[in-house]
């Protein structure tokens, strides 16, 4: 008997086609032919529903480990399959009927009806992640279905037609099929070929004028030209390449951590008509940015757990991509839904420098990191950072021999120490203090009205999420709110840690960088550094940051930036130029949670992955992927307009802002500042 | 424009040569922690699949029948 076997889809659909012009009835196997899986073998989505299990039985406080759950399970499986045997031809079982077993004997009387239907959604909703159709059988399928053929769907699976239903529907081409049959409804399967007479005599068919494609050489080859059907192969070799490499960055994963992050990126990759041609923007965002953003909220999601916190603030604006992120990954990680609440909170440094002066007034350490950015020079930009008036403060000024306009940083002409040492004197002061905080009060009590209305007073415990740096805006925001009784204990969660000023960790308010954190040596981590503002651009949300909270009659109101003076209309056409990059990071999002959840894997496996992503794509960039990625308008209201001494920042050209020439044709430079990247973190 | 995942199943930006050159920079100068690294067992295969795997698939896939004697010659050989 000689089987027609193709090994490429195209192929198979131009002899199908031939075929079928003289056939009634197209009959198509589901799985690895309609539909592949991302993953090389199809029992690792019941790792994930073991552990989901195990989730649900913790909840009604039993104590259950998912590998016991697994192995009840394939035990129940192995049981129905030996029980069909002895009835039918196939060992066939069928998913409710088993699950059904497994759950009451895992939760006795605290089984429900209810259970059952939520392990048997997140199953198919797993199941649903990683299956891909083929778009070009699919097409076929539509120009069949329009030729008016019957078409049909056939599979040896354990899950009932019900459901396999859903994952067709799911793959968009339920409605050009007029049944799915699956062998686990009437335990005749391919397997055997009764599958084959059952359905012909059921739907009325006549097995010469019916055409199979499959993949599987004897339920939908052999069987079916057994059962006087014309049966198609598909054997196609890149498919199995494709599952090859899955499986060895799978296996590899067990004994070398390295691998764990490459084979979750494996498993995220688009396939078919998932994968199509994207600019190099999107590129980045699906396969660099969006992995590094998968895993940080995977940790926060661990530390909440940990910490008890009852709600998430994601700050703006950056929190706008982890939120998002957040809301497309955690339904695989946690169908469960033992999540904290989660809120996006409209804030900026620049809205809460003011708010946070109002009960402490200005302290050296918030002046001190006004005097970072090298644009501030005067009295005049710590007025304008901390919403202050400086003709108020005249006085005091005077009083201490220095005026608005003294320079106070080290880093401009004509500064003089003894001025900064007026100045940090004259904080000292009450009535400077008393004028700060009159002038910040308003702010302070609007910004307090906003909080209100967000939740922060309502939880014992939150988490405070942004990318970093210093964790300014949390110590703004804490210091704004502090001296409230119901001021709730504040777990600061940042991308990167840089630490450049101490931050005033304590047991109500502390903060942690996440994929860097300068307290500890991390030296892949620390490449960050490299390109911090790319980030920071890439997460922002597309509308302008926060100027401040404004008192109204009957509460607040928030003040944005404008976007028409030059400096928002620049910001307006990153936005525009950084829409792929976000596209791929939010596309991202689902396929992460769904390869992660698969994976069982947490932050610290996929650590070491990541570190190499850091330092291939930062230290050692591309000149084209600089070219790409580099951001080219960034604003930091914070940073003021004055310039620095000339010799400043001499010689300190970053990586990322040398020239494509340089990029190019010198081949040690990316060496040549690694070393002294390096250099630098031995030092500090 | 390109595709996330390239013909070869690698990732676009994250080529297997650049993990190449990045390892191999990594053996002589600290580049942080990478847990034991990808090891030369594991580069070496994953190269060869990537980049020679499809030929050798193909190979299988359409006489796959005919060399099984090749695979009794590797068991002995393995032995």
């Amino acid at each position: 008997m000689s089987l027609d076997t193709y090994y490429s889809l195209e192929t198979l659909v131009s002899a199908g086609k031939m075929k079928s012009a003289a056939t009634e009835v197209i009959s198509f196997d589901l799985f690895d032919t309609l539909l592949v899986r991302r993953i090389h073998d199809p029992d690792l989505v019941k790792l994930p529903v073991a552990r989901y299990i195990e989730q649900l039985a913790a909840n009604k406080g039993l104590r259950v480990n998912w590998h016991t759950v697994q192995r009840l399970r394939d035990t129940i499986e192995r049981r129905q399959r030996a029980a069909t045997g002895e009835k039918f031809a196939d060992h066939e079982a069928c998913y409710p009927l088993f699950m059904e077993e497994l759950l009451k004997e895992l939760f006795a009387e605290r089984y429900n009806a209810e259970l059952l239907a939520s392990v048997t959604s997140y199953e198919l909703a797993m199941e649903n992640s990683m299956l891909v159709p083929r778009t070009v059988l699919i097409d076929w399928i539509k120009e069949l279905s329009l030729a008016g053929k019957r078409i049909f769907v056939i599979s040896d699976m354990y899950l009932p037609a019900k459901s396999l239903k859903e994952l067709v529907q799911f793959a968009g081409f339920l409605e050009y099929v007029e049944d799915v049959i699956s062998s686990a409804d009437t335990f005749l399967a391919k397997a055997s070929g009764k599958a084959y007479p059952m359905i012909a005599e059921k739907y009325g068919i006549s097995t010469n004028s019916w055409l199979h494609v499959g993949d599987n050489l004897f339920s939908d080859g052999l069987r079916a030209e057994e059962a006087g059907l014309q049966a198609l192969l598909i054997h196609d070799p890149k498919e199995d390449q494709r599952k090859s490499l899955v499986k060895r960055f799978c296996n590899y994963s067990d004994g070398k951590p390295f691998w764990r992050g490459r084979a979750l990126q494996q498993l995220m990759a688009p396939l078919e008509s998932e994968n199509s041609p994207q600019s190099a923007l999107y590129s980045e965002g699906y396969n660099f940015l969006g992995p590094l953003i998968g895993v940080f909220v995977q940790q926060i999601a661990k530390r909440c757990a940990k910490n008890k916190i009852t709600k998430i603030f994601f700050l703006s604006r950056e929190g706008w991509t982890f939120k998002k992120y957040w809301e497309g990954a955690m339904p695989y990680l946690y169908p469960d839904g033992n999540l904290p609440e989660i809120e996006y909170l409209y804030v900026s440094r620049m809205a809460l420098a003011g708010a946070a002066c109002a009960h402490q007034g200005l302290t050296k350490t918030n002046a001190d990191i006004a005097f970072l950015p090298p644009g501030n020079r005067d009295f005049r930009d710590v007025c304008r950072i901390f919403s202050l008036d400086a003709n108020t403060f005249s006085e005091q000024l005077s009083e201490h021999d220095i005026d608005a306009d003294t320079c106070l940083s080290p880093i401009h002409d004509g500064y003089l120490p003894e001025n900064r040492m007026k100045f940090e004197a004259m904080l000292e002061y009450d009535s400077f203090q008393q004028e700060v905080k009159a002038q910040t009060n308003d702010m302070n009590r609007a910004m307090q009205l906003y909080l209100e209305e967000a939740g922060m007073f309502d939880h014992e415990n939150v988490a405070i999420v942004d990318i970093g740096w210093l964790g300014t805006i949390q110590r703004f925001l804490f210091e704004a709110i502090a001296h409230r009784d119901d001021c709730p204990h504040c777990f600061g969660y940042l991308f990167g840690a840089t630490r450049g000023i101490p931050y005033p960790n304590s047991e109500k308010n502390h903060v942690e960088g996440i994929i860097y954190d300068r307290a500890f040596f991390d030296l892949a981590g620390s490449t960050l550094l490299y390109a911090q503002d790319i980030f920071e651009e890439a997460c922002r949300a597309p509308y302008p940051t926060l100027n401040g909270y404004r008192l109204v009659e009957g509460g607040y109101e928030l003040e944005f930036r404008t976007t028409e003076d030059t400096i928002g209309k620049a910001e307006c056409e990153q936005d525009r130029c950084f829409e792929p990059l976000q596209r791929g990071i939010l596309d991202s999002a689902p396929r992460f949670g769904a390869a992660s959840a698969l994976l069982g894997y947490s932050f610290g496996d996929y650590k070491a992955w990541m570190n190499y992503l850091l330092v291939s794509k930062l230290a050692f960039p591309r000149a084209k992927e600089v070219k790409s990625i580099r951001n080219q308008h960034h604003l930091d209201d914070f940073h003021g307009q004055k310039k620095p001494k000339a010799d400043f920042k001499k010689n300190m050209i970053a990586l990322w802002d040398h020239s494509q020439l340089q990029l190019r044709f010198n081949p040690f430079l990316r060496a040549r500042k690694f070393f002294g990247h390096l250099r630098n973190r031995i030092n500090e | 424009m390109k595709t996330v995942l390239n013909k070869r199943f690698e990732l676009t930006g994250n080529e297997f040569f650049r993990l190449l050159g990045v390892s191999l920079f990594g053996k002589f100068v600290p580049i942080g922690n990478l847990w034991g690294g990808p090891g030369l067992r594991c580069l070496a295969v994953l190269t060869l699949l990537h980049y020679v795997g499809f030929p050798g698939y193909w190979i299988k896939a359409k006489y796959g029948h005919r060399l099984q004697f090749i695979k009794g010659i590797i068991n002995k050989t393995r032995r």
